[in-house]
């Protein structure tokens, strides 16, 4: 028995009630870990005091700490990889998305009168500068069907709009494919 | 060659790098420096998850998730607070999961047999550790089955991995007056489960 023993003795109950401050905590702790005395008193009042100690932290073998470290890369490059998937999946339905929008402005843009709708044809109309500017500001299908696009099946329709009617302004072509599972 | 080179000074350079450091470089997306970090921690994490779930081969299946969850949600770790404490969160967290799935608690029933033959067996590892240690947390295993998932956790976190209250309020996402009252419970449950299951340590039985 050590002079500071029945010091810290008086300060199980407080231990207990978790009224010590951290140092004198850690004092009491790693007296009871050293005195065996000590211990087998505070077990004696409270049993839980036997947990009282510091405990040495058990070593992983290196042998599992690799395994561990291991699997966790492994785990990490699967869901950076899932992570990137579900990106691309947003992009491309957002670049769809935005596609759709710019149609549909594009139908709202188109003047009222004549037939509106959009013509699926599978021959190529005339040319929209030969029908004047109103036919050319109308998208007309060029072409629908099925069709083998290197070795894919697709469902697809070609339409063109012509908004400069042949002048300088760019010739807008698009295409839907119905077969896309979006 | 050269990123061969580079990797390996990234290595070294991130092995002298505290916790708080490799976390931001980790969160940044460095990968050397999130790996230091799981080699770094994996011993304080399997310890830690043992101590709740019981037994070492789940406590590594815990550390792997405890590390993936780290990794996914690294983008959100604030560095003004201890890296430590957001770790433990997460694998105090994981391992109170754990211990509440029906898998777990079916093992917990066997536990006691596990932890009777573990001593029989007795393997070489357990030569080289403290017997006293080995003992005690042999003896918590038995008698910490009657215990919450909260009160133990806060039980190890405090008894084992010596945490502040304030910190162990921040690990289980509650107040320190709750905290207090998981020790305070958690206490007198062990105090009756070693009186009934280990009298003789009430007699101020020695350790091994």
């Amino acid at each position: 028995m050590s002079v500071i023993c029945p010091i810290l003795r008086g300060s199980f109950e407080d231990y207990r009630r978790d009224a010590l401050p951290a140092p004198q905590r850690r004092m009491l702790r790693e007296h009871l870990a050293a005195c065996p005395e000590c211990r087998n008193l505070a077990a004696a009042q409270d049993p839980a005091m036997l947990f009282a100690r510091p405990f040495a932290t058990e070593e992983v073998p290196e042998v599992d700490a690799k395994r561990i470290l291991a699997n966790v890369r492994t785990a990490v490059a699967f869901a950076e990889t899932e992570r990137r998937i579900g990106k691309s999946s947003r992009r491309k339905f957002a670049s769809v998305a935005a596609a759709a929008a710019v149609f549909g402005a594009l139908l709202l843009m188109a003047p009222r009168g004549g037939d509106r709708g959009v013509e699926t044809a599978a021959v190529r109309p005339t040319p929209a500068a030969a029908n004047g500017a109103t036919a050319a500001l109308q998208p007309v299908a060029l072409a629908t069907g099925t069709a083998e696009v290197e070795g894919v099946s697709t469902d697809a329709t070609v339409y063109e709009w012509s908004p400069g009617a042949g002048r300088e302004e760019p010739r807008v072509v698009w295409i839907v494919d119905r077969g896309l599972d979006i | 060659m050269e990123l061969v080179y580079s990797q390996s000074r990234d290595r070294q350079v991130s092995a002298e790098l505290p916790d708080r450091d490799l976390a931001i470089r980790a969160r940044g997306g460095e990968m050397v420096a999130f790996e230091t970090l799981v080699t770094r921690k994996t011993t304080a994490v399997v310890s830690l998850a043992r101590r709740i779930v019981g037994n070492t081969e789940d406590a590594r299946d815990v550390a792997q998730m405890v590390f993936l969850r780290v990794w996914n949600e690294i983008h959100r770790y604030d560095e003004k607070y201890s890296f430590n404490t957001w770790l433990y969160r997460i694998a105090t967290n994981l391992s109170i999961d754990f211990l509440r799935s029906s898998r777990s608690r079916e093992r917990a029933h066997g536990a006691t047999l596990h932890i009777v033959r573990e001593r029989e067996e007795s393997s070489a590892s357990d030569a080289t550790r403290n017997a006293e240690d080995a003992e005690l947390a042999r003896l918590f295993e038995t008698v910490s089955s009657r215990l919450s998932e909260k009160q133990k956790a806060a039980f190890v976190l405090r008894e084992m991995q010596d945490c502040e209250t304030k910190e162990i309020a921040e690990i289980l996402g509650c107040g320190e007056s709750t905290v207090r009252n998981h020790l305070f419970n958690a206490r007198r449950i062990l105090r009756k489960e070693i009186g009934r299951l280990f009298p003789e340590f009430l007699r101020g039985r020695p350790l091994a």
